[in-house]
């Protein structure tokens, strides 16, 4: 039973090698000639008529249903069958058809998904007009208008759009995480076309390209455009999956369509997941089959012995049968008989009712209101409904970062000017107090241009640019000139600022909002309005970013006419350029700088330096030499930058807020206690990812030691490995360790790598080049060992592959549960690859929702996801399968025990109307309550202890030992229900004088004896007594005999006297009292030793799990107390990242005046 | 970014309900194995079991019982059946015994059979009770493999267990004196089900019981059809004799004892069987030897908790001996440990 993988491709039309695509916009009939696929997606399975066949064809393709079909077959032949035939097609008809309506809601679900998809609105242009259409309308060759904020609906060719050149932006976060604004840009020719629709619609450019591929950042084609012919690459193509950012309008033509779409080919792969549960379960059900062979194999020697013993001379009574000539023959079909009568062993119900547990606890996932996300009216989702157990499970978290542990919004949040430190707010008392949603914030109105969605909280800086304070206002003027930002103003006094990276734009809107307004730029000047006056700054040069410079300044001429270079960048930087006589008030921002840092915010030093006219000049001839230079450019540059970055002055620091998601770090500290390991798997650079580390608290002040792998090459990656391992636990390389000979001896493949204890506690960081040596075959292991060491692991710069590759190592050598938990279109690959992958959901159309396997808006809920209903889900589970085969072996073994006393003949020691309705009828419900409404402690408690995660980790209540320990009181409780009973009717008569041991009534006092058993041993095994438990164990009992009563009636007896042969048994047993004394003794028998070891278990050998339960329960005496809200403190004395977007930055384009509009 | 979102209706239609149920906040009782829920209730319950063995074994030991294995006794008999051409032989033996106390009260008479597979699954399916219900006469489906004669005439009662009925013919004489011998009445009625005679066993409905079994044979071994089972009441003839149907429900173990005869308490015997000297006269037709199995007749009186077997108070006293020291043992631990955890923690 799969779960409803919403991006998968099962039914795909086979088609034609497709070796080059060739397409004409406009041009239909063209397009239509090659059969292209149509922007429809389809993942649904059936459709009304083929439902019945093909759901039945693949339900007995599941090994358990063909057994069971085997199993019917051989009860219609006559000679062996020793069940009538409808003990086993009353259930299986039931399993099947349940089975059956799930799949049915199921692809229910898929049909609706997909019509939501395929309905979404699209503008196509048709004739010159713009037409409304649906998604799945759109055909190859169909040009399309995409609007701002819009999702591209096809992997398109970009022709035209509103901004300047063509260009537009997009963001891929949907493709691979990137948040960062990209640009495409049109082709010249195409980019004529602009917004005319008649050009438009009359444009019947060629396109050919590569076949539908799954390379997402690789495009090859060419356009022939009346007769000319143009070269396309990956710069022109917009794919599905992309939203379209700052760029109001653009049009495209479309290439890829559906299943086609690069989105499409990459997401192809639906792994079908398997709990270790049901991998344990199978490796079980092999494990009873081979019993089951072993005791009809015993059993059928029993018989052989027996018939020549007894059966031989008995034939006065009972000849052997005309056809049967041999007793060998007669023999071997009794192998098969006992094959029928013992087949309950392996229950046809088990895994129905698995199916039906997981489906219920999942949906309690969904129904969760905590886990609803109000402000996206989101709630949690179980996609997948065949997986619950394995939350309880869960040992390696990988997660994403943006989007997943942060919001990736960045606030300007706190700045030190010239040794002051503005945004903490202080009481009355002069008590720091801390910010929250109700806190006053500072009054902007002041400015009208001021962005209003910008909270500040320190009025004293608001009320320092009021008073005119210098350094306040050349720490602002260089915020709102030291940048790359674009703005646009659509409206008047609206203005939209377009940011490579949000904390550019955060920078930028802080100082708008403090009354300097960047307002727009020219490739030569820079407009700001200064506390309402407005004045152009001459742009002398732009020092743009890169990762070495790790800084960006300009050079501009103000109106007064001076030219003052203004820098920000990394403190650590900026240190170095300082003039001399900043010492004092370095030392001052350096305290601040780590206050900054210990609140986990994100830095920027910011300085300045007045240039003197005549070497500015000269610098300025320099760097025209350097800049068009053939060699080398960059470095030289970089030497001409450093030249005239030097002796600055600084003005002060930013501190910018990388806004984690509400209760990352407690749920970071929760899961940390719970014994689960989280990795931090992220596409975005080094420091922002150990800042963010800092902020959740995965790394920390108190930990030994913090490795940073960032080589370039092989050798140094293994070399930096190993000395971490080396520093983390010198023994291990010794000859003598048992790890290192382990690995030494056995083959590469398939062995489990054992835990590794360090001397302390160190965090790992690893970059996505040293990461791509590190993964190679041959050191693989050496980074496992060292990683999984470490308590917190950090790999950053990573690609959507090796995320997944890192989860496939540790699924590899650990034998641990993975989860892996992300948002964008980059971790689908990690959460397919990952036992459990959660797709953090609450914006529309997240890809990595659609490959998910459970999803959810806030990473918070991660908690509550594997704490509460993992745990749940997996002791129920437990609970339920130890159960279920205990009740079966017990049910089924009973049979052995007779076998002695009847000649081995095959003989049922129940009820044939019993056999088919033990497992569904009688049996089923109490232990599905069970499965269902069982918890040992509720929610809150089971947040509160984390430790109590452990069992499920190491899977102690379910495993092999657990099962032979049922297996073992099964058999027990067999020989109990055989033996009481026969000894108290043998040779024994009634209280009338007739005689008690006959066969029917032997058999109802051995089943009644069993079902009450079996019943109270649940009600044993339930520790959470609803309403509904109650009547479904008491409502079970009840159904049992009322049926009981109703199959021996006279009625049905006079109906159907060949099957209802029982007539009368009940009313004739059930009026005897040592009936209910042998019912009484057997249940004593059978479940008092149980109380005994587990109350003597728990006094003498308590686990650490049946202390906190009494803990819990002593505390659950008094009402509850509140949760205990730690305030998490953070103590990282660390400096922090620069606050910058990992790309090199606009600086180019904008002195070039590309990205400039006409105006 | 973030609406306010009670604002707008709608806004938060996809909010689960919040009910217990959905909520997991179901009301419940919650139970777990505490000392103070545990230790009491195995004290008590081990005094319910000890208090009942007593009287179970007290109640079994006041019936009176005698058993008596008569297939050495008659082994002649018991050989002449071995071969089958002696078939229509007579042969009756005589085993004389005394009853040393009195058996007070009604009085019971067992036939009983060792080694006696009444429960093999070929044998138990081997009957049709459509015809046992006098429906449809010459229905012999299922009774392999005694359906028909060999002239293909339909058997009634057809069916292995027809077919095997318990045949022997046993007399109860009482000897007051040496010289003197009362025949012990015996009582036929009152030994089968109430719902087998009624409901299960009916006789096809003719005026004239022969008659109504005309097209069918008799079962090969027996030696009158089913309509001449008693001479001497009609009324317990055909399906309907109280012999066959008692014979009809199969036992579960291959060592059994049915209901044979109940003593008529009239005359000398109107409180039971007195004590003296007393012989079994057996008209011997029932081949056991052949598969090696014994047959007896059994004498017994009766109690409410059934005959003389003493399992189920032995088993009852020994499990609420168990019980109780279990109990005290598990307090013994429970007070250690307890004792231990408070030193522990202070």
């Amino acid at each position: 039973m799969s779960g409803i993988p919403l991006v998968r491709v099962p039914f795909r039309k086979q088609k034609k090698n497709e070796k080059e695509r060739c397409l004409q916009a406009n041009n239909k009939e063209f397009n239509e000639k090659f059969e292209y696929e149509h922007n429809a997606i389809k993942t649904a399975k059936y459709n009304f008529f083929t439902f019945l066949p093909l759901n039945l064809f693949e339900q007995f393709q599941r090994v358990a249903n063909a057994y069971f079909l085997f199993l019917l077959l051989l009860q219609l032949i006559p000679q062996i069958s020793s069940l009538v035939w409808y003990t086993t097609v009353i259930p299986l008809a039931l399993v099947l058809s349940m089975t059956g309506v799930k799949d049915a809601i199921d692809d229910m679900f898929r049909h609706k998904n997909d019509k939501q998809v395929n309905n979404r609105p699209i503008l196509v242009i048709v004739n010159g007009m713009v037409k409304e259409e649906k998604w799945l309308n759109i055909r190859v060759g169909d040009i399309i208008k995409l609007q701002n904020n819009s999702f591209v609906p096809a992997d398109v060719l970009l022709l035209s759009s509103s901004e300047p050149y063509s260009l537009t932006y997009i963001e891929t976060a949907e493709l691979d995480g990137e948040t960062n604004l990209k640009v495409k840009q049109a082709l010249v020719v195409t980019s004529n076309l602009e917004d005319n629709l008649e050009k438009l619609s009359n444009f019947k450019g060629e396109v050919r390209c590569d076949p539908p591929n799954n390379k997402l950042d690789k495009f090859t084609g060419v356009l022939i455009h009346e007769g000319e012919t143009y070269a396309l690459d990956n710069e022109k193509i917009l794919l599905r999956g992309c939203t379209i950012r700052n760029t109001d309008w653009c049009y495209g033509l479309v290439i890829y369509a559906g299943q086609d779409t690069k989105l499409m080919q990459n997401s192809g792969k639906t792994t079908f997941k398997r709990t270790s549960i049901d991998h344990l379960m199978n490796v079980l059900v092999i494990w009873i089959f081979v019993f089951l062979i072993g005791m009809c194999s015993f059993l059928t020697i029993g018989h052989g012995i027996w018939e020549n013993q007894k059966g031989y001379f008995f034939q006065i009574y009972l000849p052997f049968e005309e056809e049967i000539s041999s007793s060998a023959l007669c023999i071997f079909l009794i192998f098969w008989s006992y094959v029928i009568i013992l087949n309950t062993v392996v229950p046809i119900s088990l895994y129905v009712s698995v199916e039906i547990i997981r489906l219920g606890n999942s949906f309690y996932i969904n129904w969760d209101r905590k886990m609803f996300y109000i402000p996206k009216n989101t709630p949690a989702q179980a996609r997948t409904t065949t997986l619950n157990e394995e939350l309880g499970q869960i040992q390696y978290v990988f997660s994403d970062k943006t989007g997943t542990l942060t919001q990736n919004i960045m606030t300007f949040y706190k700045c030190s000017i010239n040794g002051r430190l503005y945004g903490d707010i202080y009481s009355m008392t002069g008590q720091k107090v801390e910010i929250t949603q109700d806190t006053e914030k500072v009054d902007f109105s002041y400015n009208n241009l001021a962005d209003p969605k910008f909270s500040f909280y320190d009025k004293t800086l608001a009320e320092a640019v009021k008073k005119g304070n210098p350094m306040v206002h050349l720490f602002f003027l260089c915020l709102s000139l030291c940048h790359t930002v674009m703005s646009e103003e659509k409206v008047e006094g609206e203005l939209v600022y377009q940011a490579q990276s949000p904390d550019e734009e955060a920078l930028v809107t802080a100082a708008r909002n403090f009354g300097f307004v960047f307002h727009s730029r020219t490739s030569e000047t820079i407009t700001v309005m200064e506390m309402g006056v407005t004045k152009v700054y001459d742009l002398l040069a732009i020092l743009d970013f890169n990762n070495v410079r790790k800084r960006m300044s300009v050079i501009v001429k103000t109106p007064e006419g001076k030219v003052i270079l203004f820098c920000k960048g990394a403190d650590t930087i900026i240190w170095e350029l300082l003039h001399s006589s900043c010492k004092p008030l370095q030392d001052i921002t350096m305290e601040h700088l780590d206050d900054f840092a210990g609140d986990g915010l994100r830095t920027l030093a910011v300085a300045y330096r007045e240039l003197d006219e005549e070497s500015f000049q000269k610098w300025i001839q320099k760097h025209h030499r350097a800049s068009t230079a053939v060699e080398d450019r960059e470095e030289k540059l970089g030497l001409i930058y450093e030249e005239i970055e030097k002796d600055m002055m600084l003005i002060g620091a930013t501190a910018i807020e990388d806004k984690l998601q509400d209760g990352v770090p407690e749920t970071i500290v929760t899961l940390m206690k719970a014994n689960i390991i989280i990795w931090v798997l992220t596409g975005d650079k080094q420091e922002t990812a150990v800042s963010i580390g800092y902020s959740c608290n995965m790394l920390t002040d108190d930990m030994d030691d913090m490795f940073v792998i960032d080589a370039k090459e092989s050798s140094m990656v293994l070399k930096q490995l190993r000395s971490a391992r080396r520093v983390m636990k010198p023994d291990s390389f010794l000859r003598t360790d048992p790890v290192t000979k382990l690995i030494s001896q056995s083959e590469k493949k398939n062995f489990i790598l054992p835990e590794e204890v360090p001397n302390g506690s160190y965090g790992l960081i690893i970059d996505g080049h040293s990461l791509a040596y590190a993964l190679e075959e041959d050191m693989e292991l050496e980074l496992l060992r060292t990683a999984c060491m470490c308590k917190s692991v950090i790999c950053c710069r990573v690609t959507p592959l090796q995320k997944a590759q890192m989860v496939e190592l540790v699924k590899k050598y650990k034998n641990m549960v993975t989860l892996a938990i992300g948002d964008g279109a980059n971790d689908i690959s990690m959460i397919k690859a990952a036992h459990i992958g959660v797709g953090i959901s609450g914006q529309e159309g997240m890809q990595a929702v659609l490959a998910s396997d459970f999803s959810f808006a806030q990473f918070r809920f991660l908690q509550r996801l594997l704490l509460v209903h993992g745990r749940w889900s997996y002791i129920r589970m437990c609970k339920f399968l130890c159960y279920f085969f205990y009740k079966n072996f017990a049910f089924t073994l009973v049979h052995f025990w007779y076998a002695f006393f009847s000649g081995f003949s095959a003989e049922t020691v129940f009820d044939e109307w019993f056999i088919a309705f033990y497992n569904l009828f009688y049996t089923s419900l109490p232990v599905l309550a069970l499965s269902l409404f069982d918890q040992d402690v509720n929610d809150l408690w089971s947040l509160r202890f984390p430790e109590l995660y452990y069992p499920g980790q190491n899977n102690l209540y379910f495993n092999k030992k657990e099962f032979v320990k049922y297996l073992i009181y099964a058999i027990y409780t067999s020989f109990v229900l055989f033996f009481i009973p026969f000894g108290t009717t043998y040779n024994s008569v009634r209280s009338n004088g007739k005689d008690f041991s006959d066969y029917q009534s032997f058999t109802l006092i051995i089943q009644t004896s069993l079902l009450v058993v079996v019943t109270v041993q649940v009600g044993l095994e339930t520790t959470y007594w609803t309403a509904v438990n109650q009547f479904f164990i008491w409502g079970s009992l009840a159904m049992y005999f009322s049926i009981m009563f109703l199959l021996y009636s006279d009625g049905l007896f006079l109906l159907f006297p060949q099957t209802f042969q029982f007539m009368g048994t009940a009313r004739n047993t059930f009026i005897l009292p040592q009936v209910w004394l042998i019912i009484a003794l057997t249940v004593a028998i059978c479940l008092l030793p149980l109380i005994v070891l587990r109350f003597l278990k728990m006094d003498l050998l308590p686990t650490q799990t049946n202390k906190i339960l009494a803990k819990i329960r002593e505390c659950m005496k008094n009402p509850v107390p509140p949760p205990a809200r730690t305030k998490l403190r953070r103590t990282s004395s660390r400096r922090s990242a620069y606050a910058f977007a990992h790309q090199h930055g606009f600086g180019a384009l904008i002195t070039s005046g590309k990205n400039m509009k006409s105006r | 970014m973030e609406r306010n979102s009670n604002d707008v209706p709608g806004l938060l239609s996809r909010m689960p309900d919040n009910t217990a149920f959905k909520q997991q906040r179901l009301p419940a009782w919650r139970s777990h194995l505490t000392a103070w829920a545990v230790l009491p209730g195995f004290f008590t319950t081990g005094a319910f079991f000890l208090g009942m063995g007593i009287l179970l074994i007290l109640s079994a030991k006041s019936v009176k019982e005698i058993e008596i294995t008569y297939t050495s006794m008659c082994s002649n008999c018991a050989k002449l059946r071995e071969n089958a051409s002696n078939f229509y032989k007579e042969c009756t033996c005589s085993v004389p015994f005394f009853i040393p106390e009195k058996m007070p009260g009604n009085v019971y008479m067992y036939y009983k059979l060792h080694n006696f597979y009444q429960n093999l699954r070929r044998y138990t399916i081997s009957r049709n009770n459509r015809q046992l219900l006098g429906e449809d006469i010459t229905n012999v489906e299922n009774c392999a493999p005694f359906q028909r004669d060999s002239n293909g005439i339909p058997i009634a009662p057809c069916g292995a267990i027809a077919n095997s009925m318990f045949n022997d013919t046993i007399l109860l004489s009482y000897y007051p004196h040496s010289s003197t011998r009362i025949n012990v009445p015996l009582l036929s009625s009152g030994i089968t089900w109430w719902t087998d005679k009624h409901i299960k066993f009916q006789n096809p409905r003719s005026n004239n019981l022969p008659s109504a079994f005309t097209g069918t044979t008799k079962p090969p071994y027996w030696r009158k059809p089913v309509y001449q089972l008693d001479p001497e009441n009609p009324e317990n003839n055909g399906f309907l004799n109280n012999d066959f149907i008692v014979w009809m429900r199969v036992a579960a173990l291959p060592t059994f004892k049915k209901l044979y005869r109940r003593i008529h308490r009239t005359g000398p015997f109107a409180n039971g069987l007195p004590a003296g000297n007393y012989s079994f006269d057996i008209a011997y037709n029932f081949p056991v030897t052949v598969f090696k199995g014994e047959k007896g007749v059994v004498l017994s009186t009766v109690t409410w908790s059934g005959g003389s077997n003493l399992f189920l108070g032995i088993a009852y006293l020994t499990t609420g001996a168990v019980i109780w020291l279990a109990a005290f043992s598990m307090t013994a631990v429970h007070l250690k440990m307890k004792k231990r955890n408070i030193v522990s923690e202070s």
